[in-house]
């Protein structure tokens, strides 16, 4: 197996943004990640498209080959990947293993879904079809009702209070404010989080990320080769994907996510490390429960303990394990098939310290993005190391 | 059969011809030894409620927020998710299980099993 390497990040604004199809912002991310990577003129072996809706709310099949017509990539093999909210990690660890198995040498993954367009019913019933149709989804169950679920039973177990929660949201807006990119540009305040509507009780609206359009990209190369387009490669030195039952009352444990345990400590055994050495994270914060939950879960913090870790400031930017610097999916926005592709574009400018305003302090050189599908059956993790570093 | 009406059924779980454990819902193969044959059982009579929430924003097909869903223990290792009969729900609480109305899809009405509070 190669080493492969990321050798250009790119995306699109996140936000509601009226005048863009999917297409649009795919085509948008490619060429920008393709730019970063100084490939604009090279050819593109194959390309995957992480995307969840595209049939169901843009009316649009057969997106990778549209994308390749688009962006005049002839005649690249490409190919849609959908894997609910975890579309877009699927992507890329498809991209990792094309190149890692030698079949392909330059690699163009992107993630993008075109959502503001569609009523927020509609949208909210085709999501919660990702959950068991018998067991789950004829009951009237969304994913912000099993979120909910987890909420309530997770807090009452480790002493989590609704305050902790609303901290992690609070940190999230902070964060998304620094980010250019980001659809949500404001700040909020603990009290004006836990006053916000009530979706499903215990859960807000704060505390739940919004509806967004978007899209990131990401070029893949063997790693041997990659000095030869750029500087600052990052390495992908650890990929690991999960399942897990689908139903959330026949997990082991509901106050554990299982799948994502599971998919990091593959992870880790690939890039030879431990929880210890990952520097920065970004976690699939789809709703601010699933911060605390994933992040120990993969292990950066021990069980029931992640709450401390933010109270005590050490998930923010200047923390010693800064999570979700980009201001998550709560702030950054959630488009489905982006989000997993936008964890890795943000990991790369944070390694590669591009990243602005949001800069994290400290000097890192490994970090881990969760990415996370169905509601936590399917978990994909990736680990990242700068290559000069 | 009415909407608002319910009435008291079985709650029937699948059990392992092999390893003798209890699942729900329905696995084609055992999720625990993968052995391939099944009997349906009766789960108790009587479970006890583990979560839940009270959900404000329905998906299309349900009227009349708050939907309090939850997730109920039968014991032996069976759960299962469903809608919950009450305004006010508690942890612990006992419940039976029923079969009555549970929402519409695509314009067509589905029954199922939800879960009653016990008169204690
Ligand atoms: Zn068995």
């Amino acid at each position: 197996m190669r080493d492969v390497a990321i050798i250009g990040v790119g995306m699109t604004k996140f936000g509601r943004l009226e005048g863009k199809d999917l297409m649009d912002l795919l085509a948008e991310a490619s060429l920008n990640a393709m730019k970063d990577a100084n490939v604009e003129n090279k050819e593109i072996d194959a390309v995957y498209v992480g995307n969840m809706l595209s049939a169901a709310i843009n009316h649009q099949t057969a997106i990778a080959s549209s994308l390749v017509d688009r962006i005049s990539i002839f005649p690249a093999a490409a190919d849609k990947v959908e894997n609910g909210p975890a579309s877009g990690g699927s992507a890329v660890k498809n991209g990792f293993l094309a190149v890692a198995s030698g079949v392909y040498d330059l690699v163009l993954v992107v993630g993008g879904e075109k959502m503001t367009s569609a009523d927020t019913d509609v949208l909210t019933d085709y999501i919660a079809t990702m959950t068991h149709p018998t067991a789950e989804y004829v009951h009237g169950i969304t994913l912000p009702a099993l979120a909910a679920m987890l909420m309530r039973i997770y807090m009452q177990r480790y002493g989590v209070t609704e305050r902790h929660i609303a901290m992690v949201a609070v940190k999230n807006h902070k964060n998304g404010m620094k980010n250019p990119y980001a659809h949500i540009h404001r700040e909020i305040t603990i009290e004006g989080a836990m006053q916000s509507v009530m979706i499903s009780d215990p859960l807000r609206l704060y505390y739940t990320c919004p509806i967004s359009d978007g899209a990131a990209a990401v070029i893949l190369c063997p790693a041997d080769k990659a000095e030869e387009y750029r500087d600052k490669p990052v390495k992908i030195i650890g990929v690991g994907q999960a399942t897990d039952v689908q139903c959330v009352h026949e997990r082991e444990d509901p106050a554990v996510l299982k799948s994502c345990r599971i998919a990091a400590e593959k992870a880790y055994k690939m890039a030879g490390i431990t929880p210890k050495d990952i520097d920065v994270a970004e976690v699939h914060d789809a709703f601010e429960i699933l911060e605390l939950v994933e992040s120990e879960d993969v292990g950066l913090f021990e069980k029931g303990k992640a709450h401390l870790a933010v109270e005590k400031g050490v998930t923010e930017i200047d923390g010693e394990m800064p999570i979700n610097p980009s201001g998550g999916l709560k702030a950054r926005g959630h488009p489905v098939g982006a989000t997993g592709v936008a964890q890795i574009v943000e990991l790369v400018w944070q390694l590669r310290g591009e990243a602005g305003e949001r800069q994290i302090k400290k000097d890192a050189k490994r970090a881990l993005a969760c990415n996370f599908g169905g509601f936590g059956n399917n978990t994909v993790i990736h680990i990242l190391e700068a290559m000069w570093k | 059969m009415s909407k608002e009406q319910v009435v008291e059924k079985d709650f029937m779980v699948y059990r392992c011809k092999s390893c003798g454990r209890k699942f729900y819902p329905k696995h084609d193969r055992c999720p625990y030894c993968k052995a391939t044959e099944f009997e349906e059982v009766k789960a108790g009579d009587t479970c006890t409620l583990i979560t839940y929430t009270k959900l404000y924003v329905l998906p299309e097909g349900i009227e009349m927020p708050p939907l309090t869903l939850g997730i109920v223990d039968f014991g032996e290792g069976i759960r299962a998710l469903g809608q919950i009969m009450t305004d006010d729900p508690k942890i612990g609480m006992k419940l039976k299980p029923v079969w009555g109305f549970l929402r519409k899809i695509g314009g067509e009405d589905y029954y199922g099993f939800k879960f009653k509070p016990i008169e204690e």
